[in-house]
């Protein structure tokens, strides 16, 4: 037993010199975990392109307290498992903060090893509510939770919508059974009956058997949980079909690969979107700097890893300190100025205050607002 | 009676989804009728070949020419052309070396080849779903209107044509072209073909290109019916094909063809009763009972002991 | 010559058909319509000399091919080396070696090498599980990550609702499994060959799509959170313990180390892998594990010596279900979560790669084997997004280069002198 420990203690101390040496350089790094292969990539990529950008563009301004930011990619294909051995890596690195990672079932079991070795993680697009529901200390999410942007959805559809026969559509995933759920529950809740409510195969392209069952049940309106490509095509092959219902969606439907997808099909769709982001005066230069480096800003985690970034970079600040539990006590303290509204963080770690709004789509021309909720 | 339209609307879809999987299928059946493998990689065969569609027709369009049927006609040739040469070059590098081991090691292969063209697609047209409009819209439409009409839409016609033509035209081929009798002897003995003075590489590396070419067909419709590609696409529909071929009985290509349409129409059906969500469970359940009571597929030839 | 110059032709215009479409053309989404332009000329010229070299180097087959042959080959691995190496006695002193370092290590290893070593050890028990199945009894099985998934979803649904603890629950999980290997396995084991093949893979497809869609029971696609880790005798390795429980650190009255949970998961894995070995290596002598080899064999002779075909392949399956069921239950318990895309056909796939790469039958073939497949991807996270593109083209490499698998299995038997 004693010379396990004299062998731990040995290794305990090579860890703390390695941590210390990246506390002595001159970056800051941050770890950006999310999908760079496999079918979740195109994800990933909004959200390594919302996280670089942030990070270049405060260097540009002089860096955190002096020091430069370093971006540190990890790939994990939002795979649980290549999660746990990114986490691990992370510490490894001897990385204190990391945005990401993507997907909720890779975030959670990351989160675990982040929380156990005192790393900051700020989820940019892991909705899923548990995540935060832990009592963890260093666990953050900048984007909106699937239990507060379900209700708004649904309470819009009971008062403004006011539908016969409605349905509710997901794809089967964490994300979009989350909030299609969310929505049916307050739908209920009102007094409205869910005619349908059935999971789709994302990642498939023929939905024609579902359309069928929905022209069958008479719905004249369609809410749909889950991401573009799915609901695009859904769109697509519902007017082809001569399905005349309404859609609506979550933020993971509304950007502009909705248009680009079901074309036509697109114009009245109803989306539920956090307030400003792109569309925002405010967030113009940096629109405009996305479109010079040919990135879409549109996509759901553009924005949303954008703020996890200047979050930390805030959070480094008004702690005056790089060790990460003082940052997170200064993040779970301040306000944050962000491209997606200023930032509150409540006891859990989730953004206080997330508000949603709904948006109309118009095909070929922007987005108008609907109600200001 | 909204209910016999519903019932014929499934059937339409069902038998468009189920014919581009008998055109896949067909060359998952060919290169097992020939020598005996799976090939894992047809899927992401068929997936480049809609990224070639798209392109063909991408680029033709920013060209200012737009007639429909030229667009149709350029897709169809530029994605059969650089898909035949993928078959070909596939068997050439990953499977030809391979050629009488154990039949497991072409299998896993197969499978890294098929990891391999998923990403180096991924990495050179990145990983955002393509779109195009729709190129033919519109459709016939019977019944009186509402929740009882049948809605035929012309692309599904296109479909249906272009299937049976190149059925017609495989089948034709093999029965009575020099080539396709080479094929069938080599699916009936390999090496007597060869002692006969057949070249079989060539036969081997045809059936290759042929279940390629067809793989492109496929990839035409599907990517023009429904008009988003992504590199990911080719897996699932690469598994569903392979089902049907499976189903009708590997090896066999009337049972390619026919496994197809079945999976298609039972999977349409299967959506409607069950839930979409259980789409893919009525599929595989289908495969498992069909197989359980006639355990050489629906068209299947009995498997001879040999000793 | 000019036979070959056409061939040569022919093989560089293929270089440019499978090449430029793909890398030099590049669908672009411009507002809501797509373009397509040319990619860098960096990309076009790359091309061009691939197609040059493969011009010359069909042209000029013949000579080419004399002159490697006449070429000092690199040095080769020596004939005797490899029989030397795959003799059984040899490998049961290199597996015993492989032990008492694989104790060792852990101790002066990092984070991230235990972690990865576990996963390691969680893919040679799968590995070990599926070449009793496909390497011994010659059943082909796509569908193995069902049983692995069975397995996981069994701890994982009985320490989330009754709450019981990673010991009891892991013979549990042996036997569920082994009793959904018995139920499966007894329909489909007269298909033959890959018929049986398909079935296994539809079977895997389908547990997994019933674990995501019965919502209520196993969560769906959000899976099953916060499984408890394992336990020593009662102690936890977390930071503080649950209510009742003691944790490791205060009872031994040392610092928290969060390493420690990772040795002590890892010290798990390795028991369990060694239990494995040993089941098999026994079994391996008793005359049901021969009867697996002589199934694979030849099916037709066993059945002309009296031996009852479905009996043995039912042993095998169920058996090899059984390990996989361990192996899930350990890998809910290392992850803290189980999800059903954990479970895919890819997963299926690779687990087969390990059993074919590392020659089928062999038990420390199967371990090399497992090191290799799951040790690439992660050395080759520096290459990042080329990650996986390479990881296929070297499973297509490796097979050429070996496609009788690393070590391959090797019966004791006599050479006659020449």
């Amino acid at each position: 037993m004693a010379t396990k420990q004299i062998t731990k203690l040995f290794a305990a101390m090579v860890l703390a010199g390695f941590a210390s040496h990246s506390f002595a350089a001159d970056t800051i790094k941050i770890g950006i975990a999310g999908p760079k292969t496999g079918p979740l990539t195109q994800y990933g990529d909004m959200q390594f392109a919302g996280a670089k950008m942030a990070i270049e563009q405060i260097n540009a301004k002089g860096g955190v307290d002096g020091k430069k930011l370093e971006a540190v990619d990890y790939d994990d294909a939002c795979d649980p498992k290549q999660a746990v051995a990114v986490a691990n890596k992370v510490v490894n690195d001897g990385i204190k903060f990391v945005v990401g990672h993507l997907c909720s079932s890779s975030t959670q079991p990351a989160s675990d090893i982040y929380e156990d070795e005192g790393i900051i993680m700020i989820t940019p697009a892991a909705t899923g509510p548990e995540i935060t529901a832990r009592g963890y200390k260093m666990i953050f999410r900048t984007i909106g939770l699937d239990s507060a942007q379900g209700p708004a959805a649904g309470n819009y559809i009971a008062d403004h919508v006011k539908p016969k026969v409605v349905a509710v559509l997901h794809d089967k995933q964490q994300y979009g059974e989350g909030i299609a759920s969310a929505v049916k529950k307050t739908l209920e809740d009102k007094g409205i009956k869910v005619a349908v409510f059935e999971g789709v195969n994302a990642g498939e392209k023929d939905y024609s058997s579902v359309i069928a069952k929905l022209k069958q049940a008479n719905v004249d309106f369609v809410y749909y949980g889950g991401y573009h490509p799915e609901l695009g095509l859904i769109l697509r092959q519902a007017k082809e079909k001569g399905l005349n219902a309404k859609f609506m969606g979550p933020e993971g439907v509304g950007n502009e690969s909705i248009s680009q997808i079901a074309q036509g099909a697109s114009e009245g769709l109803l989306v539920t979107l956090p307030k400003a982001f792109d569309a925002d005066p405010e967030n113009k230069a940096l629109v405009d700097a996305f479109a010079a480096k040919k990135q879409d800003p549109t996509g759901p985690f553009v924005f949303p890893a954008y703020a996890a970034v200047e979050v930390i970079a805030g959070g480094i600040e008004q702690a005056k300190s790089e060790d990460p539990a003082k940052v997170a006590e200064a993040i779970h303290k301040g306000t944050f100025k962000t491209p997606t509204g200023n930032l509150k963080f409540d006891a859990k770690g989730d953004v206080e205050d997330f508000k949603f709004v709904v948006y109309e789509w118009h095909f070929g021309k922007p987005k108008t607002e609907v109600s200001p909720q | 009676m909204p209910d016999i339209y519903h019932f014929f609307q499934m059937l339409v879809n069902g038998l468009n989804v189920g014919s581009t999987y008998a055109l896949i299928a067909i060359g998952y059946t060919m290169v097992y009728g020939i020598i005996g493998m799976i090939n894992f990689a047809h899927g992401e065969v068929y997936m480049i070949g809609s990224y070639i569609a798209f392109i063909a027709i991408a680029g033709l369009t920013m060209m200012g020419l737009d007639s429909v049927p030229l667009l149709l006609t350029a897709a169809f040739i530029a994605s059969i052309v650089v898909t035949s040469a993928y078959g070909y070059s596939i068997e050439r590098v990953a499977y030809r070396p391979l050629r009488g081991s154990n039949r497991l090691i072409p299998l896993i292969s197969a499978i890294g080849m098929s990891i391999f063209l998923q990403n180096t697609v991924l990495l050179a047209q990145d990983s955002k779903d393509k779109s195009i409009p729709n190129l033919i819209p519109g459709g016939f439409t019977f019944g009186p209107g509402g929740a009882s009409e049948v809605i035929v839409s012309y692309m599904q016609i296109v479909v249906f044509v272009v299937t049976f033509l190149a059925m017609l035209g495989l089948t034709l081929f093999i029965s009575r072209s020099r080539m396709g009798r080479a094929c069938r002897a080599c699916a009936e003995d390999m090496k007597m073909a060869n002692l006969l003075g057949i070249n079989t590489n060539n036969v081997i590396a045809l059936t290759f290109v042929i279940g390629a070419a067809l793989a492109a067909v496929a990839a035409v419709l599907i990517s023009v019916q429904y008009g988003v590609i992504n590199p990911n696409a080719g897996f699932l529909v690469g598994l569903k094909a392979f089902t049907a071929a499976v189903l009708g009985g590997i090896g066999s290509i009337p049972g390619a063809m026919l496994g197809g349409l079945v999976l298609g129409v039972a999977e349409a059906f299967g959506a409607d009763i069950f839930g979409d969500q259980y789409k893919d469970v009525v599929a595989f359940g289908l495969l498992v009972l069909v197989l359980l009571f006639r355990p050489t597929g629906i068209l299947g030839r009995p498997e001879i002991e040999k000793v | 010559m000019t036979r070959n110059l056409k061939s040569a032709l022919f093989s560089a215009l293929l270089v440019w058909a499978v090449a430029y479409p793909v890398l030099g053309l590049k669908l672009t989404i411009v507002g809501i319509n797509i373009e397509v332009h040319n990619t860098s000329p960096m990309i076009l010229s790359v091309i061009a000399i691939c197609s040059l070299l493969m011009f010359v180097r069909v042209l000029f087959n013949q000579q080419l091919s004399t002159a490697w042959k006449n070429s000092p080959s690199l040095p080769k691995v020596p004939a005797k080396a490899t029989n030397f190496l795959t003799l059984p006695s040899t490998q049961r002193w290199i597996i015993l070696g492989l032990v008492v370092v694989a104790l060792v290590w852990p101790f002066y290893g990092s984070r991230g090498a235990v972690d990865i070593a576990t996963l390691i050890l969680i893919y040679v028990m799968l590995g070990l599980g599926l070449n009793i199945v496909v390497g011994l009894a010659g059943l082909l099985d796509l569908g193995y990550v069902g049983f692995y998934a069975v397995g996981a979803y069994t701890y994982a649904l009985l320490s989330h609702y009754f709450g019981w603890s990673f010991w009891v629950c892991l013979p549990l999980a042996g036997m569920m499994t082994a009793t959904f290997g018995l139920l499966l396995g007894f329909p489909v084991l007269r298909l033959r060959g890959d018929y049986l093949a398909i079935v296994t893979l539809g079977f895997g497809e389908i547990i997994r799509l019933f674990l995501r869609n019965l919502t209520d029971i196993t969560g769906g696609p959000n899976g099953i959170s916060n499984i408890p880790k394992p336990t020593l005798f009662g102690l936890s390795f977390d930071r503080t313990a649950a209510e009742g429980m003691q944790t490791f650190h205060e009872y031994f009255g040392i610092a928290y180390n969060s390493i420690n949970k990772v040795i002590f998961l890892y010290l798990i894995a390795l028991v369990l892998v060694l239990l494995v070995l040993f089941v098999i290596n026994r079994l391996l002598r008793m005359p049901i594990g021969r009867a697996w080899e002589a199934l694979r064999e030849d099916e037709i002779a066993c059945r002309a010596l009296g031996l009852n075909p479905t009996v043995i392949k039912l042993s095998a399956f169920t058996l090899g279900a059984t390990f996989a069921g361990f192996a899930g239950s350990f890998f809910a318990a290392r992850q803290g979560l189980v999800t059903p895309e954990s479970f895919t056909f890819l997963e299926s796939a690779i687990i087969l790669a390990i059993v074919v790469l590392g020659g089928m039958g062999s038990q420390l073939g199967v371990i090399l084997a497992a090191v290799v497949m799951i040790l690439l991807p992660e050395m080759m996270r520096e290459f990042s997004e080329y990650r996986m593109l390479l990881f296929g083209a070297l499973m297509v490499l490796m097979m050429i280069w070996r496609p009788q698998g690393l070590l391959p299995m090797q019966r004791p038997h006599l050479e006659l002198r020449k």
